[in-house]
């Protein structure tokens, strides 16, 4: 009987059992889950089923242009293409049951790149290229995934996190729309020679906020709120003054293509409550936060001013449970793990600055010049809601008796920060790593002293110790002391082959939780069982990977997404694997999150511990990825460092 | 009709068509020169019983392996209609309700079909012995026709190409087990002949990598492990 006098046969019966039970299989994945299933019928009708013993090579770049789209069955796949500059090669992908393979070759009829083999036994689905044509047309879920890639998953993955919180929420926006979308009415204008009167008048009849003073070719010179007007009032000024005299001159603009989210972080950080949109150096816009954050509940801008002006420490504590609610309603609209770090980075230094100056002004300013130190995670602008403190002080001093006598009249203060800082959910360190220990309230020469002894003698504990104290950022007080401490370390280390090395042993250490055989490496044992950890397993690979190269070729970022950026515009590392790591180290961060977020409102302490099984097919698939991404970070600084 | 036949030992009766399509079924092909990338149809037979004098062939279930592929769009799947059919214990195994009998295929029809299915193609089946002596049985029963495809036992292939797998002259089960195989459905008889056809698949690939390609020498080894089993027993 010829194939298609089977395939018509097939097609009338196609309850056949072995069809229907591989359909019943793929259902379970996706594209194949959202397919038609006369589509899905079609397909496993015309598949034929292949095996592979392990090692066996299934495609390779020689084959020429992909013939077929396989499907695995049963088994792994991996995929392997030589090392970029060095010998050997490099696993790049891992693809297990369920998923399948080589989308973009097949697409761009062309062959394929890497070469794919068995990791073990297994078993494929193999469909010819005409079928999957003739399905591609047909089948949207299909052409989608297939055009997509990977990045659609990811993509999947969001829309389930914006869903999911959408519900709970029922409010439609997202951070990430369009700035020119949300300024929907035209600006309110007027030249710098019309009079005060005029203008606020024009402002009442449009029932706005803020004007922008615009020359003849309708660039911004100034913009003027009606919190101006209020102190013009109280100054007594006169209304028919021109406006330019009292206008803020060069207002703040961004373009209409920044995000919701651009302007948010703007006022934030600017203590602004509009921002100009400006295309080709003309007004085209006015945001205000009300235009922001009229559909949120808790507003980022009204509580980052709150905080600032936050009259006792009571208050602030206070203000944690809206910095948490926010974080809620900011992963609701969509925000990234790396907007909501930024955001609570933000959040966080604007506590500790406004802690430090109440407590100046209930203990009296003593009236030397201090830099006050974060480090680690918040060092590196990477914080979660669950935060410890890591800080200490920089001042200068001339010579080891004047720094003692300072330190002695900052010891008290730094240590009262400390404890106010606590009383704001800054749980204290139990490293003692703050600034009212007096091995870290010291002068720029004793910091630098300290960072050289970290390199020149690589002890254990200095090692670690270079994992804390290197991720340093000032947040209050002048920054210059800071940079200069920064720029010598970086000397120090540019020099030192040895303590590169250990580092770079060091970040070996944590291991990704990926196995040969498993899906996911899990502790045995105890509490802990079929567990991982998130950061310590997921995120530090990354964190140490990143500062390690940074430090090396003299990038001072801390945080490790704008050090794998540098690294990238430095031709460290390839700008595709870069972007990769960047995801990967963006997805766990975001899975830990959303833990996090869902512990604190089940009233449970934070924990970074997953079970995998917990987890649905997407994300447990893309966790997986993510994973083996640290992994190709890490094998890239064993043969860097060869370890 | 043909359950009438054997009773009475009568050559069965058959409409001038099937007549005409028996004479058209092909003749088994010569093994010599071919190797394990030919068609091969991967059989599974379920039957009223395991008596292979008094019991019948119930359903038959079958796949192709074609140039070491499982090809799905070539299956067949037939459950034949056998008169006076009654539930035994066989049933609680197979699990075809007697009302599936009643509605099946006449076995006549049913195995014409099968055997142009088949064509020239060897079979392979898992315990082939049982299957071959049903199918050929049945075949002369019903249709009057002479079975004499070559069949190869997978059970018997597993242990020379796997000395080491430890599992000796199990079962089907034991087998899929060793390969961590997925059965959708045991003892439906498409379901077994697919996963004996993944099982056969992976037997294949082991043939290929200890250079047992062709089927003579493959035939050759098989007799020879049968001689020596004999010899020690």
């Amino acid at each position: 009987m010829s194939t298609t006098d089977a395939f018509a046969q097939a097609g009338k019966t196609a309850v056949l059992q072995n069809i229907h039970g591989t359909m019943a299989f793929l259902q379970k994945f996706p594209p194949f889950n959202q397919m038609d299933s006369a589509h899905l019928a079609y397909l496993v009708e015309n598949c034929q089923l292949r095996f592979y013993g392990a090692g066996e090579t299934i495609l390779k770049p020689d084959d020429g242009p992909v013939e077929q789209f396989f499907i695995v069955k049963q088994g792994r796949v991996h995929g392997e293409r030589p090392h970029s500059a060095r010998r050997g090669t490099e696993t790049t992908f891992e693809i297990t049951t369920g998923e399948c393979f080589p989308l973009a070759a097949l697409i761009g009829e062309r062959a394929t790149r890497t070469e794919h083999l068995a990791g073990e036994d297994t078993f494929c689905l193999l469909l010819n290229k005409p079928a999957f044509i003739k399905l591609f047309a047909l089948s949207n879920p299909l052409r989608d995934f297939a055009l997509r890639g990977v990045s659609s998953l990811l993509d999947q993955v969001n829309q389930q996190v914006q869903m999911n919180a959408v519900e709970t929420l029922g409010a439609q926006y997202s951070l990430d729309t369009r700035l020119g979308q949300l300024a929907m009415r035209t600006p309110v204008s007027c030249a710098p020679e019309m009079p005060l009167r005029d203008a606020v008048k024009l402002m009442h009849e449009q029932q706005v906020g803020s004007i922008v003073i615009v020359d003849p070719t309708q660039k911004p010179l100034g913009i003027f709120t009606l919190r101006d007007l209020r102190r013009v009032v109280a100054d007594g000024s006169v209304l028919e003054q021109p406006i330019a005299s009292l206008m803020t001159p060069a207002p703040f603009y961004l373009p209409p293509d920044a995000s919701a989210f651009d302007a948010a972080m703007a006022m934030t950080e600017r203590h602004i409550a509009h921002v100009c949109l400006v295309e080709h150096d003309k007004l085209c816009g006015v945001i205000s936060e009300r235009d922001l954050f009229s559909l949120q509940r808790v507003d980022l801008v009204h509580l980052a001013r709150t905080i600032r002006h936050a009259g006792r420490v009571e208050t602030l504590a206070a203000l944690r449970s809206d910095v948490c609610q926010l974080v809620d309603n900011m992963l609701a609209h969509g925000a990234s793990s790396t907007q909501i770090t930024q955001l609570i980075t933000l959040l966080n230094d604007h506590t500790v600055c406004r802690v430090i100056e109440l407590t100046l002004e209930d203990m009296g300013d003593p009236g030397i010049p201090f830099t006050w130190l974060v480090f680690g995670s918040e060092g590196r602008s990477e914080q979660t809601l669950h935060t410890d403190q890591d800080n200490g002080i920089l001042f200068e001093a001339s010579d080891a008796a004047e720094a003692a006598a300072i330190r002695g009249r900052l010891l008290p203060l730094a240590h009262e920060i400390n404890l106010r800082l606590a009383q704001c959910g800054f749980t204290l360190c139990k490293g003692n790593i703050m600034a009212g220990n007096p091995e870290l309230c010291l002068s720029r020469q004793e910091w630098s002293k300290r960072f050289d002894s970290f390199v020149q003698a690589t002890t254990p504990e200095n090692l670690l110790a270079s994992t804390i104290y290197f991720d340093l950022r000032a947040i209050w007080g002048a920054p210059r002391g800071c940079e200069q401490l920064r720029q010598g370390m970086l000397k120090h280390v540019a020099g030192n082959s040895l303590f590169q090395r250990m580092m770079a042993e060091n970040a070996l250490r944590q291991r990704p939780p990926v196995g040969l055989f498993r899906d996911f490496v899990v502790a045995r044992k105890g509490a802990e069982k079929d567990t991982l950890d998130l950061k310590v397993q997921g995120l530090t690979p990354f964190v140490d990977g990143a500062r390690l190269l940074a430090l090396v070729h003299g990038i001072g970022a801390c945080n490790t997404l704008e050090r794998l950026r540098a690294l990238i515009a430095q031709g460290v590392i390839e700008a595709q694997d870069g972007a990769a790591y960047e995801e990967a180290y963006h997805y766990i961060q975001q899975a830990r999150m959303q833990q996090h977020q869902l512990q604190a409102r089940n009233g449970q302490a934070y924990s970074n511990r997953v079970d995998p099984d917990n987890l649905n097919h997407l994300d447990r698939r893309i966790l997986r990825e993510s994973f083996r991404q640290a992994q190709r970070l890490q094998s890239s600084l064993a043969v860097r460092y060869q370890l | 009709m043909s359950t009438f036949t054997w009773l009475t030992g009568h050559k069965p009766a058959l409409t001038e068509a099937q007549l005409e399509r028996r004479q058209q079924l092909a003749e088994a092909a010569p093994l010599d020169n071919r190797t394990l990338q030919q068609r091969f149809v991967v059989l599974d037979l379920e039957t009223s019983g395991l008596n292979m004098r008094r019991d019948v062939v119930l359903s038959i279930g079958a796949v192709v392996i074609e140039n070491s592929a499982i090809d799905l769009s070539q299956q067949f799947e037939c459950t034949m209609q056998r008169e006076g059919h009654q539930a035994s214990a066989s049933t609680l195994i197979h699990g075809i309700a007697p009302s599936e009998i009643a509605m099946g295929a006449e076995p006549a029809e049913a195995l014409l079909a099968f055997m142009e299915f088949v064509g020239d193609s060897p079979l392979l089946a898992f315990h082939a012995e049982f299957d071959q002596r049903m199918l050929a049985r049945a075949l002369k029963q019903s249709l009057g026709y002479r079975l004499q495809h070559a069949f190869f036992d997978v059970a018997e292939i597993a242990p020379l190409l796997c000395p080491k797998a430890g599992v000796g002259n199990a079962g089907l089960d034991a087998w899929t087990q060793h390969f961590g195989l997925q059965v959708q459905q045991r003892h439906h008889a498409s379901a077994d002949a697919l996963v004996t056809a993944e099982l056969a698949l992976i037997l294949f690939s082991k043939a290929r990598q200890q250079e047992l390609d062709s089927l003579p020498a493959l035939q050759q080894q098989l007799n020879s492990r049968r001689r020596q089993r004999a010899h020690s027993m």
